[in-house]
């Protein structure tokens, strides 16, 4: 086997120069876009999937693959819309996957209230169980659709951009997705 | 109906905590009595709440950590593109070397028919072979060197 030469040395050490300019952004911006995200991302994550760790382990393949993507995103909300969209994507590749237990995970830690002021933690507990298990019943669009729009807040638009569904036909989907999760959530209530 | 044209500001209420003690009544009452406002609210105050304990709960690596991997990885997958060429190029020299060594087993084959003399000839010039083989592995290194060091 012949050694490797100079001149490849060279070129090996160019190709690494340009995979390194290949990130969307630079550091800083970066930092600011990930603070801001990191945590919401996270938690759909670790809702979509069941687990945990494996939100940490995506959570960290999602921005790898956000920063090298080049896609023509003009502000905030669409590179939002876009990384969480790699997230889902990332979900799906995994659930193909057979060893996912989507009711395992009802929180990391303690559990605590919705207004942060303490209260009743078993009830609040067992609520985010009952959650947690109601949506592993539904079909995993229907939990994407249910979270984007009422955990996290995102417009229909925002939505189908997110999921890749047709906008038009988020509204039915949304209302199928709804009425299916209250009636489950209660039906755990009784 | 699949939709409320309240649904925005049931929603909201639950959003920024007013539901359902801050809401107005009249939101409240609406809710009471229309089925698409009761399920929004079935459903979006406990996913409010899971978001919220989530987002609590989460400790994500910092920015820092995140893009340091990220850096490491690109440049490991950079490496492994750029050696590609190399590695084709390795292959071919080993097929090369293969084929040629094929080629050249009937000779051998034959020249292993003359060991004979030849090994009554090493015997004759043991000294004269020895100096020999020294001075290619002390030389060829060397030769080596110069043919490829840029200055």
């Amino acid at each position: 086997m012949r050694d490797v030469t100079v001149t490849e040395l060279e070129q090996l050490a160019a190709g690494i120069a340009e995979a390194e300019a290949t990130f969307q952004m630079d550091e800083e911006a970066f930092g600011c876009f990930y603070e801001r995200t990191a945590r919401p991302v996270w938690a759909y994550l670790a809702r979509m999937t069941g687990d945990p760790r494996l939100a940490d382990d995506l959570l960290q393949e999602a921005y790898y693959r956000f920063l090298r993507a080049r896609p023509a995103l003009d502000d905030e909300a669409h590179r939002r819309n876009y990384l969480f969209r790699i997230a889902t994507n990332l979900v799906h590749d995994i659930r193909r996957r057979p060893q996912v237990d989507e009711t395992a995970m009802p929180v990391r830690g303690p559990a605590e209230t919705i207004d942060g002021q303490g209260g009743d933690m078993a009830a609040e507990t067992v609520r985010r169980i009952d959650t947690a298990r109601g949506l592993a019943q539904l079909k995993p669009r229907e939990r994407e659709l249910l979270w984007l729009a009422y955990a996290q807040g995102s417009s229909h638009h925002e939505i189908a951009e997110t999921l890749g569904v047709k906008a038009s036909s988020v509204k039915m989907l949304l209302f199928r997705a709804r009425r299916r999760l209250a009636a489950v959530l209660r039906a755990a209530e009784r | 109906m699949i939709e409320c044209l309240r649904e925005t500001d049931v929603f909201e209420a639950i959003a920024f905590g007013r539901w359902p003690a801050a809401a107005d009544a009249d939101l409240r009452a609406h809710v009471a009595r229309c089925p698409v406002c009761l399920d929004l609210v079935a459903v979006a105050v406990p996913l409010q709440c899971d978001r919220q304990a989530l987002v609590r709960a989460a400790q994500p690596p910092t920015a820092a950590v995140v893009w340091w991997r990220a850096a490491i990885r690109a440049r490991a997958e950079a490496t492994r593109t750029a050696m590609q060429p190399i590695a084709v190029w390795r292959r071919v020299v080993a097929v090369c070397i293969a084929g040629a060594a094929a080629a050249l087993v009937p000779d051998v084959w034959q020249w292993g028919r003359g060991i004979d003399a030849l090994a009554s000839f090493g015997v004759q010039h043991a000294a004269f072979i020895l100096v020999a083989l020294v001075a290619g592995l002390v030389l060829a290194p060397l030769a080596v060197y110069f043919a490829l060091a840029d200055d």
